[in-house]
Parts: C-alpha cells; sequence; structure tokens
C-alpha cells in the first residue's frame, strides 16, 4: 500500500516559529520523520512528505487545505499520516483536521499521535485513528510505532481490535466484538458484583460519560432592576452571517448589535440552523431571537434594560466541548457587561 | 423452597417407533408427537425436524425455545397457569432433558418478534443453539387475524411447543436421573448466621411487559406482564416454569422461555450462596410504556430491595429502546437506596456504531454488562432453510427489511433479528467495545 505523511515546519525542517506560516512544501520524496516512519512497514510505501506551517494550516485552513488537495489529487495512496504531534496544539489541530479532511475527501484511513492533552485530540478524535502519544519530540519513535503497526495490520488486512487494544483514542464508535476469554455475561455481571461488593477496581463494559452538572445561578430577586440579555442556540444571524458561523458542528459563537431595533426583521436577519426546517424561523427571525418581545417588556417596565447585543450559536451537533467553550466565553462578556440575567432560547 | 432438578443429558435426537430416552439418545415418535400438536385445531400444519450443530441450516422464523420438561413432584405441570392448572412452581421435583431443545418455527409467516438461528457458518455460536442437538417443530396455523400483522402473538405454535415439551419429557418421568440439581434457599429468616452475615444480593428482573395489548407479554404463573406491578419470588420458581417468554420486541434481545427456565444468573447466583453473598431472591419487576409507570415500578422495586435488606442487585433489561429508561431508572434508584448495582442489557449503537448506546445514561450506573449491539450488520452465506427466509423480508421482522434476501440465498440483517442472540438470561459470549 502506499501512504502521504504530512508533518509541521519543524520536523519538516525548515524552521521553528519564525517558519509557522509557511505555506504547504510538497515534496518528491521523503523528509525527517518519514523515513523512520517508512522503515518500520514492510507493506507500506510512503512515497511523499509534505510540509505545513503550523500557524498556516490553523489560521488560513481554506486556502491550505486548497493547495493540498490540488496537490494530493494527482497521487495515488491508500493510508494518510499525520504527525506524531506530540503535545504540540497548533500542531495537533492541524493533524487533526487534515486526517478529516483527507480521509473525507478520499476514503483512507487517516492515522496520527498525539498526547491525551493535545487538544487536537478531543476535537478530531472521533474524524481519525489519534494514537496515543508522548508529550514531546524524545517519544517520536515509541510514537510512531503504534502508528506503523496499525498500518501494517491494515496493508496486510488483519483484524483491527478495540481502540484501547491498538492504542488509539475511542472515535465514539461501539461493536460487537467476542467477550474476553468467552466467559459468559451471567459470570461476567457476578464476577463485577463481586468486586463492588468488595470495593475493589472492576471495569464497566459500557462507560458512561460524566455530565457536567452545574448549579443554576439563584433566582432574580427583584426583575424591574435587571439587564438581560438574550442567548441562542438558534443560530439566528445578521442576513450575511459575517463571521460564517457553521450551520452545523458550530466552532464559533457570534455577537451582534441591536441598540435601535424593535425586532429582528427577515431579511437583515436568518437563521443558519442545518437542524430543523428554517422556514418559519427565516420569516421571524423574533422566533428564534425574540427582540420583539423583550422590548415590549422592556417599554413596560417589567425589567430595566435589554444589553445591547445578543449573542447566538448553532446548537446541531456541537460537541460538548465547543458548547461548554461557548459558555464560558459568553458568560465572561456578559458578566463584563453587568448583565444580571439572560433568556436562552434553544430549538 | 426445595427444587431437584433431575437432568437427563442428550446427545442425539432421533426417530423412532416409541418416544423413549435411553443411553443418551432421545428417540421420538413423530406421529405421536404430531397428534399431541394437532390437539389444537388453529394449527393446519406441523412437522418435526431434528437439527445438529454444524449442519448447514439456517431456521426462520424461529419463535420459541422450551426446554422438556416433565414435573414428576410437587406441582402441577411445567408451566402452570399456562399449560396446566395453576400450581406452585419451585418445589418438589422436575425431571429435564438437558443439552437439548425445542425450537418453534413457523413453516410461513414471521413478524417482527420472530428470529433466525443458523447451525453453521459464521453465525453458529451467536446463539446457544448453535450449539446444541434441537427438535425442530415447524408448524403452519389459521391465526388469519395475525397472518399480515407485524406483530404477532404466536399464541397457536408456542402453545404447541410448551405441549410437545411436556410431552416428550413424560417418557424420563418415571427413571432415575443420571444427574439431580438441588436448588434449596430457605426463607430469609431460617438461613445460617453465616449466610445471613454475607452481603443480600437480590437479582431484579425486567422482563418484556410493554404491550398495552394482552396476549404479547411476558406470561407470569399465565397472567399477563403487563398487568403486574414488582414483586417478590423465589427463584426457584423461575426456574420451575413460572414464567413464559412474550412473544414482542425485537427478537435478540428477548428471553426465551428455554432461558428462563435455565436461568444461568440464578444458577451463579445459586453458586455463590453461602460463599461470597447471601442470595436474597428474586424482584420480577415489569418494563413499562408511560414514564409514571416506570417511576412508579422503580420505586416500588426499590423498596422491596430495601426490606429485604439488599446491599447488591443485579438489574437484567429485556429490550432496549424506551425500556432502557426503566433499566437505567431501577439503577439509580438502587444506588441512591445504597444498593450497590451491576447492570445487564444490549446496546443499540446504530450501523455505523456512532449512535448512544443506551436511550437513558445516567453515571450513577457505573457496572455494566453489554450483550451485544442490535444494530450490528450481519452478512449470512446461503444456506439449506427450515421455515421461511422470506419471512426475514416480507413481515417486518426486527432485523431485516425488504431487499435483505439475495438471490442465491445469502442475506444480510441487523442483530435485532437473530433469535434472542443476545442472551440477555446471562448466556451471551459477546460483548462491545470502542472503537
Amino acid at each position: 500500500m502506499k501512504a502521504i505523511h504530512y508533518i509541521n515546519q519543524f520536523f519538516g525542517q525548515v524552521g521553528g516559529e519564525d517558519a509557522a506560516d509557511c505555506k504547504p512544501i510538497f515534496h518528491e520524496g521523503l523528509v525527517g520523520c518519514s523515513n523512520i516512519l517508512n522503515s518500520m512497514m514492510p507493506h507500506v510505501d510512503i512515497t511523499n512528505t509534505f510540509v505545513v506551517g503550523d500557524n498556516y494550516i490553523t489560521n488560513h485552513t481554506d486556502e491550505a487545505l486548497a493547495e493540498i488537495f490540488d496537490w494530493l489529487d494527482k497521487k495515488e495512496f491508500d493510508i494518510f499520516f499525520a504527525g506524531p504531534a506530540f503535545m504540540a496544539g497548533r500542531y495537533g489541530v492541524g493533524c487533526g483536521l487534515l486526517c478529516k479532511a483527507v480521509s473525507e475527501r478520499y476514503g483512507v484511513p487517516a492515522i496520527t499521535s498525539m498526547n491525551e492533552e493535545n487538544p487536537g485530540v478531543e476535537e478530531y478524535r472521533r474524524s481519525c485513528f489519534i494514537f496515543k502519544g508522548g508529550r514531546k519530540a524524545t517519544f517520536m519513535k515509541e510514537d510512531l510505532e503504534p502508528m506503523a503497526r496499525f498500518a501494517e495490520k491494515i496493508a496486510t488486512g488483519q483484524q483491527l481490535l478495540p481502540a484501547n487494544e491498538e492504542g488509539y483514542f475511542p472515535r465514539g464508535i461501539r461493536a460487537e466484538i467476542p467477550a474476553p476469554d468467552g466467559r459468559m455475561a451471567a459470570d461476567r455481571v457476578i464476577d463485577m458484583l463481586l468486586k463492588k461488593i468488595a470495593n475493589e477496581p472492576f471495569q464497566t463494559e459500557l462507560v458512561i460519560p460524566k455530565t457536567d452538572r452545574i448549579p443554576p445561578a439563584p433566582a432574580v430577586k427583584d426583575l424591574s432592576k435587571c439587564k438581560i440579555a438574550l442567548v441562542s442556540s438558534s443560530g439566528v444571524v445578521p442576513f450575511d452571517n459575517p463571521d460564517r458561523i457553521q450551520s452545523a458542528s458550530a466552532q464559533k459563537w457570534g455577537k451582534y448589535s441591536i441598540v435601535g431595533k424593535n425586532s429582528l426583521p427577515a431579511g437583515e436577519y436568518k437563521t443558519i440552523h442545518a437542524g430543523f426546517d428554517p422556514e418559519a424561523m427565516c420569516k421571524v427571525p423574533d422566533r428564534g431571537i425574540p427582540v420583539d418581545a423583550m422590548r415590549a417588556y422592556e417599554k413596560e417596565g417589567k425589567f430595566a434594560k435589554l444589553h445591547d447585543y445578543f449573542y447566538t450559536t448553532v446548537g446541531t451537533g456541537t460537541t460538548q466541548n465547543y458548547a461548554a467553550k461557548f459558555g464560558r466565553e459568553i458568560a465572561a462578556d456578559l458578566k463584563q457587561a453587568n448583565v444580571d440575567a439572560v433568556v436562552l432560547t434553544a430549538t | 423452597m426445595r427444587l431437584e432438578v433431575g437432568s437427563f443429558k442428550v446427545k442425539d435426537i432421533v426417530f423412532g417407533d416409541k418416544t423413549a430416552y435411553s443411553g443418551g439418545i432421545l428417540t421420538v415418535d413423530k406421529e405421536d408427537a404430531l397428534r399431541v400438536v394437532r390437539e389444537d385445531p388453529h394449527i393446519t400444519d406441523a412437522d418435526l425436524v431434528v437439527v445438529r450443530p454444524g449442519d448447514k441450516v439456517r431456521l426462520c422464523p424461529v419463535k420459541e425455545s422450551v426446554e422438556f420438561r416433565c414435573k414428576v413432584s410437587g406441582g402441577q405441570g411445567a408451566y402452570p397457569g399456562v399449560t396446566s392448572p395453576l400450581g406452585q412452581a419451585g418445589m418438589g421435583r422436575t425431571h429435564v432433558l438437558s443439552d437439548v431443545s425445542l425450537l418453534a418455527v413457523g413453516k410461513h409467516w414471521g413478524g417482527f418478534q420472530d428470529g433466525l438461528i443458523d447451525m453453521a457458518g459464521p453465525y453458529q455460536h451467536y446463539t446457544i443453539w448453535g450449539d446444541m442437538v434441537n427438535l425442530v417443530l415447524v408448524a403452519d396455523t389459521d391465526e388469519l387475524f395475525e397472518q399480515r400483522e407485524q406483530q404477532k402473538k404466536n399464541h397457536a405454535i408456542r402453545w404447541a411447543a410448551m405441549r410437545l415439551a411436556e410431552h416428550v419429557a413424560e417418557c424420563v418421568r418415571g427413571l432415575e436421573p443420571e444427574q439431580t440439581d438441588v436448588y434449596d434457599l430457605p426463607p430469609l429468616p431460617d438461613r445460617d448466621e453465616k449466610t445471613k452475615a454475607l452481603p443480600g444480593v437480590v437479582y431484579v428482573l425486567q422482563p418484556q411487559t410493554q404491550m398495552e395489548a394482552l396476549g404479547y407479554n411476558t406470561l407470569v404463573y399465565g397472567w399477563d406482564g403487563n398487568r403486574m406491578l414488582p414483586t417478590f419470588m423465589h427463584p426457584n420458581e423461575i426456574l420451575d416454569g413460572c414464567l413464559v417468554s412474550g412473544s414482542f420486541m425485537p427478537s435478540s434481545s428477548k428471553i426465551s422461555t428455554y432461558e428462563f427456565t435455565t436461568n444461568p444468573m440464578i444458577k451463579r447466583l445459586y453458586s455463590e450462596h453461602g460463599k461470597t453473598i447471601n442470595f436474597l431472591g428474586v424482584i420480577l419487576s415489569t418494563l413499562n410504556p408511560k414514564m409514571e409507570e416506570k417511576v412508579r415500578c422503580v420505586q416500588m422495586a426499590g423498596q422491596i430491595a430495601v426490606n429485604l435488606g439488599a446491599k447488591a442487585a443485579v438489574v437484567v433489561e429485556e429490550g432496549y429502546g424506551n425500556p432502557d429508561v426503566d433499566y437505567t431508572a431501577m439503577l439509580v434508584e438502587l444506588e441512591r437506596l445504597g444498593i450497590k448495582t451491576v447492570g445487564l442489557s444490549d446496546e443499540a449503537t446504530g450501523r455505523d456504531g456512532a449512535s448512544q448506546p443506551l436511550v437513558s445514561m445516567n453515571p450513577a450506573t457505573d457496572a455494566l454488562v453489554t450483550t451485544g449491539n442490535v444494530s450490528q450488520f450481519y452478512e449470512l452465506p446461503a444456506m439449506e432453510v427450515i421455515g421461511e427466509l422470506e419471512a426475514l423480508a416480507r413481515d417486518g421482522n426486527s432485523g431485516g427489511w425488504e431487499g435483505c434476501i439475495n438471490p442465491d440465498g445469502s442475506c444480510v440483517m441487523e442483530n435485532n433479528g437473530m433469535f434472542c442472540a443476545n442472551h440477555i438470561s446471562g448466556y451471551s459470549k459477546r460483548t462491545c467495545a470502542d472503537f
């Protein structure tokens, strides 16, 4: 099988931070750690290395992908490699986004490696095989080995084992396997129960993800003195969607002024949400972010003031991590603006 | 309560002049056996065949599996309140033909709740029946009211199977069993001090009882489980035929009547009793469609567990989807009451494996055993069929769909349609893992 390998400016021998803006460099052969990786795989042949600067891949992703696709379209390859990225945050994100984009476009398995603390793990582990890696480049050989071993298994048609046995971060996919040692469920249940009774460690077969429980803020005492803001996951944005918030799996939120506005007129605002039929909300954007009703209550004196901005994003497909990040960022902004309470509209 | 189960190990089943057991061979007088099947005039066609592990045959649509059982003394019959008058199950002596089962297969029509069994090939070991010799009743009925219905009560064929199994097992009534297992669990206050000092464990069984219409749910002494509330039972009652499997729910998540009476979870709990635990008994709970019913049921079962002095519980859900809510709620409530739990169920992670495995999830459920994925995609090679393979595609089988059968007889399906394959009773040798 043939493979192509992406590495960053540092491992691609272009330079350090000063070279982080470097545009894609497409090599005819192999550079740097690609040689080590290639030497580990008798059945996989890495034909080319390409190098992209960390800033360029993360800040100019669309341009970088266009250049890379233009080059990859002319190549034949069965497997895509990126990294390893260790703890390097921008490099990890670069590896993740390239693995996702390349495997989606070309339908090939994409393999990379990162340390568990690399932000690229949480963002991209569902989209590719991210092997568990060391914290820094001294782990280069150790981190390349499982990537190579896995690619060899693919190349030789061997059965791929569960994530924890292969050594990659689970991709959010569950499938049937034979029980270890062929042990039947009744015995697995009672073995687990006896351990649990004895306060000994045990391993559940289905890990239920922990959910953060945030205690609700105390109730507002006097509404008439409150400054209230509108926050929404309805995807209502100014008509041209100036911040290009994604219609699904949002990675951004927006903040837009409503100074002097008594409603959000159709034609000036719309929803970009891809999780429901948008017709009714595009016709009356206040159905998503009720500026009209809030202005009416404001005039009545039900509360003191409507905050000058609304905050918006799209809920559908958005990961919990991004949602939590948006929440923290928006809350900080609201706090700074002395907002007392929020009407949060969801869809 | 003390139950003696005398077993006669069957190595093979053959047809002959007289139904008899000798030296590990069960001989069945076919005509005599079919007469018992045809006692119900609704049976319009019936035949018997024997299938053995490794035979390249596919059974479809499978409606039920029962053990050959005969109540020798201390009770009213193999399935009291169903095929015999009501009587206490779980006492006296029962004789069984072990290592074999009776399978009931529709000659023509299947449905949502019916399943498929392969006796050879890549899926032979996905069900326990692929590893044992089975007598197969293939029958048709005149139950025209449900012939084209996706949900079938399958009454005539299921009852015929119970009658037939009991009839065949009569041949060992007077024989001395090769092995006798004694299930003796005294009333709670009568147990010895050493046992009483061990942590009390209850088996909380949530059989499938969600169908509002009667005739489809698990029967408890002949009573439709949809019309009951959680109750405390002796494990021997379950081992002795008080539960009869329903005819509702995707097949792979069901517990067959064979599995209720041979329940491996109860047997393991018995083997731990007096050594590591004090097996208090069974809380027979229910699964319910409505939220208030779910809450009431969980609350009542929790109360029973607390007042029995349970320190730990095994919770088992027959089904998936909506009843996951009952399952998770039961685990959470017992944990809240200070009772340590382990849950047993299957998962529904979708064809791509990326969906949430249970409809309801709660971090308090920290000890779960999983027996399969109902949406796992299976590719089955062509095989000789007993029954009608088209039932998988045509009749709304939960794991089949129109076009799932290829012209050469090979087919594709979801785990959903493999007969009781996730073995919620505890037999499952599969699990799920993250990929």
